[in-house]
């Protein structure tokens, strides 16, 4: 919904967020089951969102993925799902860049990033903070 | 091509406007379209074309507007032949 790109300490710091309708995600599963899983989600994120709340996990994880593709900013980029994975260490959520979305953001100088997940009933979001190098490589 | 697009749009776009009746340089997401929704017309026009969607046309400008679906699935159309 918004990407703010701001400096902090001199490094930039870029900012993506979204929400996302669990119902929507509910819609989708149930009109085109696993070829939506398999399309959009990676093999770890589906095996992470087994069991109590399947729907708000999935959800929030999109909510990640979109917020990712609005930290870089470039409408007109390719955003392939897969090479954007939400894994864990434990109870807190990572951001995995993979592929050709990685390499673009060593371009864009991301330096680390920080991802948080919520949900409610009815809502799922995420929100990514980017730290990035003063300069791009680019 | 673009009333089978509309067709798809109108029943897995869940827009608030009627699909088959906006100009075909409309911004769908002002219209209505969320990226999510972006995904369900996007596996639907994998079936209603028999083509894939590859990685470099996933780009949010693909599903901006009906004129440039039709021109994306033109082009899936053809290489697919």
């Amino acid at each position: 919904m918004i990407t703010a790109p701001g400096e902090v300490d001199g490094r930039r710091v870029r900012v993506g967020c979204d929400v996302v309708e669990v119902e929507d995600v509910q819609h989708t599963l149930a009109t085109f089951g696993d070829r939506y899983l398999r399309k959009v989600f990676t093999a770890g994120e589906i095996n992470d969102c087994r069991g109590s709340n399947r729907l708000h996990r999935l959800a929030a994880r999109f909510a990640a993925k979109e917020a990712v593709i609005k930290a870089f900013a470039e409408p007109d980029m390719s955003f392939p799902w897969h090479e954007i994975e939400v894994t864990r260490d434990g109870p807190l959520p990572l951001l995995r860049l993979s592929g050709t979305l990685a390499e673009r953001a060593q371009h864009r100088g991301w330096l680390s990033s920080s991802l948080s997940l919520s949900h409610a009933d009815c809502h799922a979001m995420a929100v990514v903070v980017v730290v990035c190098s003063p300069t791009e490589s680019e | 091509m673009q009333d089978r697009i509309r067709n798809v749009l109108t029943a897995h776009g869940r827009m608030a406007v009627d699909p088959r009746e906006v100009d075909d340089q409309a911004d769908l997401y002002e219209l209505g379209l969320t990226s999510h929704a972006s995904v369900d017309v996007m596996l639907a026009l994998e079936d209603a074309f028999d083509v894939e969607f590859p990685d470099e046309v996933l780009k949010k400008s693909t599903f901006a507007s009906v004129h440039n679906i039709a021109q994306v699935v033109e082009d899936l159309v053809k290489t697919s032949v």
